[in-house]
């Protein structure tokens, strides 16, 4: 009769969200610490080590950072979709498929001017990850083709192209038999920020900024939501959703063909791990954020920060894969912990909680969310 | 081409035909409940460096096998709580689970690496006497081993639960609308994490096909894309047990032919069936994956017109509270 029990809250907790994330960082930082102490080392030095080496000094933040660019970006590119309700599951693909582009502009023109040549990458980087969208875009808006499964299916695909071409036509010939393209012109290194950062912070940032302001501010954002949380409703007001999900899901693709653009400009060639699980970690990092674009990049910084700990701590022997098994159970914990913002405890039978929610005032609501009898 | 090249490709048809089988026959329970799972990949891995981990100790390789399934269906659960207990999206806690699988892999196999396993803790072919000796048919499918029986007995106990038990058909009503199933009287979230489960223990048991028979050992990355392949493989076969095993088959074939194209080449004074073109073995690993998108795209146009035959409750939490 005074029972308590869980009812949905009308509105999700303010600032729950940040909450839920700061309980699953908590969680996952214990059970990685339970994983350190049973393979023999002490979690409180490994975590200070990995914060030091995140955080201690320019140089460790300019290392945070540059990881957080491909985070972010990969993100951002999955959020953009996310907004819609569509699921771009290929932002690795798309990652590899920048690269392959940017990598074959830097073949055709070895010899352009630094900024020209970087320019032209990162737009074929862009075009590339769009291009490799292209089809899954085509296929949900024309044909309702479930887009989780064709944008899978195109990672592999475009692991198997970089592999074949660092491999076969794009090996580098003095690199007797080793799968390595050949290094790519000097002057077609993104300009240094700090330390060891580079501008690629810089143009993550603004398009970061970018989105977050039309998500939220532009009636194209607003289409976006609106098509997101109901198709009829859309279609009601004129939305044309095909043409929503090609530029949505395009778009996706070619943000994270700019990551792929940057990684490679960041780095010497492209080798076929260039997407090193970006793309993935970019979910999880969208998922975390709600999909909102001032979310993804903290928590990019925050998975950033965790990636540079985890390669920080090899040295000691600990597997840098520490740092994945972290960034999942945060998400794990987060959504366990988001059971609290999107529901209350409410008292039940004293007739002051009743929920004014109508979902919840059902009979079989009262049965099955009973938490004491 | 001589009949050793032939065989030994048949025989490799078979071994990534039951690695694939295995994992895909979990996959299609799970979402038959409609719950799908993108950790397969993730799951494998467990698997795989589980059953390697308990077979090097060991030595026996039933044990590494029961390990790996249990430790897998434990692991699997993680998806099942927070994709059916807590509703949270099927596709972000799939795929957290892949990254958190080959994660832990990664961690707990990192000793694992420069390990070998006694040849005893394989699963060997079985010996089936004189069947063995028929030629072609002998050398090949009588020389499959213990695991590959027990795949292909799976896939039909399989279908058989699936469509011809009153536990199947719950399950398959929980996967096309939990709400009706639960106002049958099926309790939902139950069946769904036993199907998940379920799943999870055959991913586990492909995983130690992969590091007990297939490629005896564990390295990081040993998957290789193999438990996508699984995922795809539940569409390419429509969530038919019959169907995935052709596909299983199929992909198998493809995945074992890639890296043996090289022999199959032209050679002088030979005539009979060989390649007179180069054939690149990367990108012929592409063709599982092409494959997939084409029969996902005839599927979809082909279900314009007639009900859809994926489990319609699949990727959807449920919360009996909001129905």
């Amino acid at each position: 009769m005074f029972g308590y029990r869980l009812a949905r809250r009308d509105k999700p907790l303010p600032g729950g969200q940040f909450l839920a994330f700061a309980i699953g960082l908590a969680v996952a930082l214990v059970a990685g610490a339970i994983l350190l102490v049973a393979t023999g080392f002490n979690p409180i030095e490994i975590y200070i080590e990995m914060a030091d080496s995140a955080f201690g000094g320019s140089q460790a933040i300019s290392n945070t950072l540059t990881q957080a660019v491909p985070l972010g970006l990969a993100g951002l590119a999955v959020a953009v979709a996310g907004s819609m309700g569509l699921w771009n599951i290929g932002a690795e693909g798309q990652i590899i498929a920048g690269a392959i582009a940017g990598t074959w502009i830097a073949r055709l023109g070895p010899d352009l001017p630094g900024p020209l040549l970087i320019v032209i990458m990162l737009v074929a980087a862009v075009v590339g990850g769009g291009l490799l969208a292209l089809g899954p875009a085509i296929a949900k808006a024309h044909l309702g083709v479930n887009e989780i499964i064709t944008t899978l299916m195109l990672n592999e695909i475009a692991l198997r192209l970089v592999r074949y071409l660092v491999n076969g036509p794009w090996q580098d010939p003095t690199a007797i038999g080793f799968p390595v393209a050949p290094v790519l012109p000097e002057q077609a290194a993104l300009p240094t920020l700090f330390s060891r950062a580079n501008v690629g912070v810089i143009i993550a940032a603004i398009v970061l900024v970018i989105f977050g302001v039309f998500a939220s501010r532009s009636k194209w954002g607003f289409e976006l939501r609106v098509a997101g949380s109901s198709a009829q409703a859309a279609e009601y007001v004129g939305i044309s959703l095909r043409a929503k999900i090609m530029t949505v899901l395009i778009l996706s693709g070619a943000i994270a063909g700019l990551a792929g653009g940057i990684r490679l400009t960041s780095s010497d060639r492209i080798v076929e791990g260039i997407a090193e699980g970006w793309g993935f970690a970019g979910i999880i990092v969208a998922a975390l954020a709600l999909m909102r674009p001032s979310g993804v990049a903290l928590v990019a910084i925050a998975f950033g920060a965790l990636r540079v700990g985890g390669t920080a701590i090899q040295t000691q022997g600990v597997s840098d894969s520490i740092s994945e098994i972290i960034q999942a159970l945060v998400l794990m914990g987060a959504l366990a912990a988001a059971v609290f913002t999107a529901y209350e405890i409410t008292r039940s039978g004293s007739g002051t909680g009743v929920p004014t929610g109508a979902e919840s005032i059902s009979g079989s609501a009262e049965a099955s969310a009973e938490a004491t009898p | 081409m001589t009949q050793e090249t032939i065989v030994g490709l048949l025989v490799s048809v078979l071994e990534f035909g039951t690695l694939l089988y295995l994992a895909a026959l979990g996959e299609t329970i799970a979402e038959k409940a409609g719950v799908l799972n993108l950790g397969v990949e993730g799951m494998m891995a467990v698997g795989a460096m589980a059953s390697f981990w308990i077979g090097a100790e060991t030595g026996n390789p039933w044990l590494a096998l029961l390990f790996a399934v249990v430790v897998t269906a434990a692991f699997s659960l993680i998806h099942g709580l927070a994709s059916v207990v807590i509703g949270a999206d099927q596709v972000v806690s799939g795929l957290a689970l892949t990254i958190l699988g080959l994660g832990l892999a990664a961690f707990f196999g990192q000793s694992l690496a420069l390990t070998t396993v006694l040849s005893t803790a394989r699963f060997s072919a079985l010996d089936l006497g004189p069947l063995s000796d028929i030629p072609w048919i002998g050398e090949t499918l009588f020389s499959i081993d213990a695991l590959s029986w027990l795949a292909l007995s799976l896939g039909a106990v399989t279908w058989f639960v699936l469509t011809r038990t009153r536990m199947g058909l719950s399950l398959r009503a929980v996967g096309e609308s939990a709400a009706t199933a639960d106002a049958a009287g099926t309790k939902v979230a139950a069946t769904r994490l036993t199907a998940v489960a379920i799943g999870g223990g055959f991913a586990g048991a492909a995983g130690t096909y992969l590091s007990l028979v297939l490629s005896p050992g564990w390295s990081e990355g040993a998957t290789g894309g193999l438990g996508w392949i699984a995922v795809a493989l539940v569409i390419f076969g429509a969530w038919k047990p019959g169907r995935v095993l052709f596909g299983s088959l199929l992909f198998g074939g493809l995945i074992a032919l890639g890296p043996r194209l090289q022999t199959f080449r032209c050679q002088d004074g030979e005539d009979i069936a060989c390649l007179n073109f180069d054939a690149d073995p990367t990108l012929v690993s592409m063709l599982p994956y092409i494959l997939t998108v084409i029969v996902l795209i005839i599927l979809s146009v082909r279900s314009r017109n007639r009900p859809s035959i994926a489990p319609a409750a699949i990727g959807l939490a449920y919360r009996r509270e909001e129905r």
